[in-house]
């Protein structure tokens, strides 16, 4: 009888302590280091700046760091949990953004712009230097196709005559 | 006479697709960033199963999102702290008072407020009627991914949110959110 009432009280006391444990859930020291890892991955949603949640220390941040040490807990992968998240807030909710998809776009425009502003530079200083060689050579012959230079040419040539 | 040597210049129209480009390029970037998104459009939770959640009124009495099964639900997110919050309260007070039993129900979720004494000034300021729970370990308010208040979810019969309204909401605006859950507005 006293150890049927006392398992009683047992029960009582697990189940009174119940949502306890489950707000502060007990992870193994890999579990912490994927809370960290995945909390350093998202932005604080209602933050005007762009900060993780490991870092904005608010009531909603530490929310969504309960939310995956539950998860964690649940053995949840890194991918799943951030799928938890995006299937609520959308991509928006992630600082480093998935390289799949649209995201590829996102991502390998700049480089593709880089790289193809680079080939263009380049064919332009080509282009420039080749008409420069023979001009380089070419001394005191005017350039019959530019008026103005021509111009220009015999002002100067005018002007050394000129000078004392 | 010698011909002129042939003309390696580009024509002139080629200047301008430089320009032409990064005009465009902005004017995209302006367009998608400024057009205002209707009913929540592009939001995940669209067109998808409402999260459940089972929540305490400020008495304390238990309340589930499954208890309104079968009845459209217009779920709105605020604060006692939030001044659109103030302007939208008379339209949902107005709706709720509308409604027959087994009708719409409205529901409130206090979002990031823990200040009861200004939550039941504000309850006996608009006289809200409707249950308005309490979110204290803010669970819900991330299974919805809320950004801010208010929030409104416009939810169907049948469980599916159909709209999301982010902001203030005026009277047109909650017509549009209840059409679409098929509910006109009197």
């Amino acid at each position: 009888m006293l150890s049927a009432q006392l398992t009683g009280v047992i029960l009582a006391g697990l189940l009174a302590c119940a949502p306890v444990l489950a707000a502060n859930t007990v992870l193994t020291p890999v579990q912490q280091q994927q809370v960290q890892r995945v909390g350093a991955g998202l932005r604080c949603p209602i933050c005007r700046d762009t900060l993780p949640i490991t870092e904005s220390g608010n009531d909603i941040s530490k929310g969504m760091l309960r939310e995956i040490a539950a998860q964690s807990a649940q053995g949840k992968s890194d991918e799943e949990i951030y799928q938890f998240f995006t299937s609520r807030y959308g991509d928006r909710i992630r600082l480093n953004p998935q390289r799949s998809g649209a995201n590829l776009l996102l991502w390998g425009l700049p480089l593709l712009a880089l790289l193809g502003g680079g080939a263009w530079l380049l064919s332009y200083l080509r282009i420039r230097r080749a008409p420069l060689q023979p001009e380089a050579q070419n001394t005191g012959d005017t350039d019959e196709t530019d008026p103005y230079l021509t111009e220009i040419r015999a002002q100067v040539a005018q002007r050394r005559q000129e000078r004392p | 006479m010698t011909n002129p040597p042939p003309s390696t210049q580009k024509p002139a129209w080629t200047r301008f697709i430089a320009p032409l480009l990064a005009f465009l390029l902005v004017a995209g970037l302006g367009v998608a960033l400024l057009r205002p998104k209707a009913d929540g459009a592009g939001d995940p939770l669209l067109q998808q199963p409402a999260p459940a959640f089972t929540l305490n009124t400020a008495q304390g009495r238990p309340m589930s999102l499954e208890s309104f099964k079968g009845r459209p639900v217009v779920l709105n997110f605020w604060a006692s702290w939030c001044g659109p919050c103030r302007d939208e309260a008379p339209l949902l007070q107005d709706l709720a008072r509308q409604q027959k039993p087994g009708g719409l129900a409205v529901v409130g979720v206090l979002f990031n407020d823990k200040d009861t004494g200004r939550i039941s000034d504000f309850v006996r300021q608009y006289g809200l009627s409707y249950p308005n729970l309490r979110d204290d370990n803010l669970e819900t308010s991330i299974s919805y991914g809320i950004t801010g208040v208010p929030e409104t979810f416009f939810i169907d019969a049948q469980g599916i949110i159909r709209a999301i309204d982010r902001g203030g909401m005026d009277k047109e605006r909650l017509a549009a959110g209840l059409k679409s859950i098929g509910v006109n507005l009197e």
